[in-house]
């Protein structure tokens, strides 16, 4: 243990700006990765243990275009893409076959897709690791913010992420979809008795989660190691967020993952040796305080 | 690779009679050319994150394999290595090495997992008895623990205590000239990366007194998000960082830290930057890193070691890696002990073993020994440089005698209660 | 003693004795070696298809007790040098104890959320394992061998001995847990699952029932670990990672929850695949992902509940052409 340090920084501007920053880089991405879980789960009542084959897709596909287009803006796009169109297909000719299935059949699909896909990206990208390199507008030194460090291209991606955030909680509240997705969430077959085809919701839905993960691969491309089985490490993350959030709540996930964000980097500091250990007990902790998460609704 | 099955069902029953006899005596009812062969057991990491290690150790065993085969095989019984993926689990690095001995008949073998499977496979040599080379596992203890040692058991791979040594050295002498006093560390939290930081910082400490160690990081080995490690280094400010990363948690590090420029606020010592799969997967790679060589086949300079790098790239569209030459100077090692015993009966392998200094392009003087004390390989290349971004990647390597490595070894050993 | 119980027991005694032969039928050891295996994951499978199938808790964290067991069993050996049955006896009682410590705070849970808390703790304890490494080895592993010394002239040094105990194990085990499920404890479990609500108004303590059922589980889990121990000498921190928990649980679904003796069948079946897969296919994970979407999208169950199923639809279908005969035949 280190509370020195800890405090320490605590009361200095500059590492309070650097370790915030930090904390919400983090967090930022497993947001994009957790809202989509926590969308399907609210809606299709899947819980996508295969969720972590999207960001690795998107991943693969991002690197794979900006070599050949040498645009990260194409990359993002392809990225998101390509994870949504492969989530569509997997939802149209697998999900669709378990949504009346137990946890354990689900979980029994997602394993075996998990399998599939990280072979398939072995055969096509190879076994050994790769590095998409920074998009040359963001390799400019980074800068200095009340002292504290903060590189332009991790401002981008909370500003990316943030966006996307605010978009998917305005889209949610306010658009005719996201009516219906609330309405799906809450009584799937009143939806359906009310004439919605509930089908195409249930993809759409399934394929904007696979698109937001495939983002969060294209934005973490530049500053991760693709490999095969990548999406395994952030997995566990994401299902950490959405059960502190609340299975199915959006803001749930938002505020889950700055909290697991910040738990990372304020307790490098203070706590270097338990800072795995801390995000578990903090999981544990609320799952038996409040077994739906903060902002889980009761009964769902 | 892939083998036929067609032979399964004859080749369980011949394994049933060749066990009874130790395999040395080939049946009259088995068809000369199957008996005459030799099976080599080859469990390793074919899938997942480091599927790599299993690829490319395959892959230059399969070339030595082949070039041995072309020769007339071991004491003349061509060689038939069969290759199998353990997924990276101890209980199945186990079960397949066992497998590969009970049910394929393999007579040796080669075990090219790392860290945790390796141990596993060592328990299998401590039951079955059988010639086992560990050509992938560096942790030390594997081969200087004489509580874990076998008869039956060698290493062949560079060890974490050799490389700090050199590259404890190598950075004292920079420190000194330098006056690098604050350093840090930032290295993955597990045995390895406790075990070789810790010696290095023996080392550097010992030769340049006057450094401290300021901050030490220890990330998670896999871990993708290195931004609370980074962060952490950045606040300290350090004047120089060592760190013992490896493969794709060294390069998305270097990928993270630069753009917290990092690498302009203090220098960087990577014990395995040099390694060509991490070299050339990182696009922008900072001048200037201090590695110790992985493999680099400018490393040692000499025409034998260069043929070898480009006739692997030749044949596998890639260069080697680390794992690549030790598989290599593992069967160079075979071939040679089986020449000597005009052998290829596992004890006599393992007596000749014993001391067997071989000529070799990966010996810091052109030659390798298996020393027989604790049965592990020394006097290889070992050299620390500093890095560019093409090739030759590290155009100039520093390296001390290897009597400086053995008297600090010694020590050492002493020190952990191994001696 | 009952008529089931009597029939289960003659049951077990012809599985161990054809087990026995084995060895006299064949010499290859890899065969003994498989059994070992599906000794140790049928054990720790079955143990958890006692929450999962008999109790409805469906936990991600039962490999939390494999682990337990294998590491308690093998710092007892390597430390105390205990006899091996004391060892063992020790060990399951001690996972006895963890079990009911964390079962106490985790069975309040149920569903997912029940899941995810015992994924937590199993989480937890793999990190415990791997700080704790004075004790544990750390993420090394327990090496150095476990020592096997001899106790009432059984050497489990010699293979074929060790093959013999751990089948015993196995048949041992299963039997106890038959008898678990087939007692009216078991029956109380059962209605548990179906409706906690009712089962409560009924003054059956819900809450104790299914910490007993995890505490009871936890100690076979264990048992399943120390075979694991027994066959790999050492103890490694994969032991209580949670791939092992989701390997029980997939070897559950492929085999069946509603057949008792379905997860040791699925146990039997995903080490063949297993083991047959990795040595032909190079691309293993491609193909056991398709035969595993197979059973799962082309059966829609466990192997053995669909032949249990199948069987019971076809003797419908019989009495339904012959009623005369049927009845006859009850």
């Amino acid at each position: 243990m280190d509370l020195t340090a800890l405090t320490e920084c605590l009361s200095s501007a500059s590492c309070m700006v650097t370790q915030v920053t930090s904390g919400f880089i983090i967090g930022m991405l497993l947001f994009l990765v957790a809202v989509g879980l926590t969308l399907i789960f609210g809606v299709v009542k899947i819980v996508n243990f295969s969720h972590g084959v999207f960001y690795m897709i998107g991943a693969y596909v991002a690197m794979t275009v900006y070599q050949a287009t040498n645009s990260y803006a194409a990359a993002l796009l392809g990225g998101a893409l390509g994870a949504c169109g492969v989530g569509i297909i997997v939802e149209r000719f697998i999900m669709r076959r378990i949504y009346s299935a137990n946890v354990l059949m689900q979980l029994l699909v997602c394993y075996a897709l998990v399998l599939i896909f990280d072979d398939l990206v072995k055969v096509v990208w190879g076994p050994e690791f790769k590095a998409m390199g920074m998009p040359e507008a963001f390799r400019v030194p980074p800068l200095f913010i009340f002292g504290g460090v903060v590189p332009p291209f991790y401002l981008f991606l909370i500003a990316a992420a943030l966006v996307i955030a605010v978009g998917l909680a305005l889209a949610i509240n306010g658009t005719r979809f996201g009516k219906t997705v609330r309405a799906a969430a809450h009584n799937p077959t009143m939806v359906s008795a009310l004439g919605i085809n509930t089908g195409l919701l249930f993809t759409a839905v399934f394929g904007l989660g696979c698109l937001l993960a495939g983002l969060a691969g294209g934005l973490a491309a530049p500053v991760r190691s693709l490999t095969p089985g990548m999406g395994f490490s952030i997995l566990i993350e994401s299902f950490i967020v959405t059960v502190i959030g609340g299975m199915g709540s959006i803001t749930g996930a938002l505020v889950g993952a700055l909290l697991i964000g910040l738990v990372r980097t304020f307790g490098a500091l203070g706590f270097p040796l338990f800072t795995e250990a801390l995000m578990y007990m903090a999981m544990a902790i609320i799952l038996i305080v409040k077994p739906t998460g903060l902002f889980g609704r009761e009964g769902t | 690779m892939s083998r036929k099955k067609l032979s399964a069902i004859s080749r369980r029953s011949f394994l049933k009679a060749g066990a009874a006899v130790a395999g040395t005596v080939s049946m009259p009812w088995v068809a000369s050319a199957q008996a005459k062969t030799i099976k080599i057991g080859f469990p390793t990491i074919l899938s997942g994150r480091v599927a790599q290690l299993g690829n490319s150790s395959r892959n230059s065993a399969m070339m030595e394999v082949e070039k041995i085969n072309a020769a007339g095989g071991l004491a003349g019984r061509p060689i038939e290595l069969i290759a199998r993926d353990t997924k990276g689990q101890p209980q199945e690095a186990a079960r397949v090495a066992r497998e590969l001995i009970n049910t394929d008949g393999c007579e040796l073998l080669i075990d090219a997992e790392a860290s945790t499977g390796a141990f596993a496979v060592h328990e299998v040599a401590r039951d079955l008895g059988i010639l086992c080379m560990h050509t992938n596992s560096e942790t030390s203890s594997l081969s200087a623990d004489p509580k874990l040692r076998l008869p039956n058991a060698f290493r062949c791979a560079r060890q974490g205590v050799h490389d700090s040594v050199i590259g404890g050295i190598y950075a004292a002498e920079i420190a000194n000239a330098k006056n690098l006093t604050r350093w840090a560390t930032c290295s993955p939290d597990y045995a390895y990366g406790r075990d070789t930081t810790a010696e290095f910082v023996g080392y550097l400490k010992r030769f340049a007194p006057k450094v401290e160690i300021i901050t030490e990081v220890w990330p998670k080995i896999f871990q993708p998000d290195y931004t609370e490690a980074i962060t952490k280094l950045i606040q300290a400010k350090p004047q120089a960082l060592y760190s013992c990363l490896w493969g794709g948690d060294l390069t998305s590090f270097i990928d993270q830290a630069s753009i917290y420029a990092l690498f302009s606020q203090m220098q960087f010592y990577a014990v395995n930057m040099a390694d060509y799969t991490a070299l050339t997967a990182v696009k922008n790679l900072p001048p200037g890193i201090h590695s110790g060589n992985r493999y680099i086949k400018t490393f040692p300079a000499t025409p034998a070691n260069a043929t070898w790098g480009d006739a692997y790239r030749a044949k596998y569209g890639e260069y080697p890696t680390n794992w690549s030459w030790q598989n290599a100077l593992c069967l160079n090692f075979l071939s040679e002990a089986a020449k000597k015993a005009n052998s290829t009966d596992g004890k006599k392998l393992a007596e000749v073993l014993r001391g067997l200094k071989i000529n070799s392009p990966f010996g810091a003087d052109g030659t390798v020994t298996m020393r027989a004390e604790d049965q592990t390989i020394v006097g290889y290349a070992i050299g620390w440089g500093t890095t560019i971004p093409k090739e030759p990647y590290v155009p100039e390597m520093k390296t001390s005698p290897w009597a400086k490595v053995f008297e600090l070894e010694a020590e050492w050993k002493k020190q952990k209660g191994y001696a | 003693m009952n008529t089931s119980l009597r029939k289960d027991f003659a049951f077990a005694l012809a599985g161990f004795l054809a087990l026995a032969l084995l060895p006299a039928l064949t010499s290859s050891t890899a065969l003994l070696d498989f059994v070992i295996r599906c000794a140790a994951l049928g054990l720790f499978a079955t143990s958890l298809n006692l929450l999962v199938g008999y109790g409805g808790m469906v936990s991600f964290g039962h490999g939390l007790f494999f682990g337990l067991g294998a590491y308690s069993f093998g710092i007892i050996m390597q430390r105390l040098g205990m006899p091996i049955p004391l060892a063992i006896l020790v060990t399951v009682i001690f996972s006895g104890l963890v079990a009911l410590v964390v079962g106490a705070i985790c069975v309040r849970l149920t569903e997912i959320y029940f899941a995810f808390v015992t994924l937590a703790f199993q989480m937890l304890v793999h990190s415990l394992i791997i700080a704790l490494s004075q004790f544990t080895g750390g993420d090394q592993g327990l090496r150095g061998g476990i020592p096997r010394p001899t106790f009432f002239g059984i050497n489990l040094a010699d293979h074929s001995q060790l093959y013999l105990f751990c089948a015993g194990l196995l048949v041992i085990g299963l039997l106890l847990m038959r008898h678990i499920v087939s007692s009216p404890f078991g029956y109380t479990l059962r209605m548990v699952r179906d409706n906690a609500k009712r089962a409560g108004f009924l003054g059956i303590n819900v809450y104790r029932t299914r910490l007993t059922a995890f505490v009871l589980a936890g100690m076979f889990a264990s048992l399943g670990g120390v075979v694991m121990s027994l066959f790999v000498s050492g103890a490694y921190p994969e032991f209580a990672f949670w791939t092992m928990s989701g390997e029980a649980v997939f070897i559950v679904m492929l085999g069946g929850t509603a057949a008792f003796l379905g997860p040791l069948v699925g146990t039997v079946v995903l080490l063949l695949l297993n083991d047959y897969v990795t040595r032909i296919a190079e691309h293993h994970g491609l193909v056991l992902g398709l035969v595993i979407l197979f059973v799962a999208l082309g059966l829609r169950k466990g192997l053995l509940d669909y032949v249990m199923d199948w069987r019971a639809a076809r003797r419908i279908r019989a009495e339904e052409a012959h009623p005369v005969s049927a009845l006859k035949g009850d």
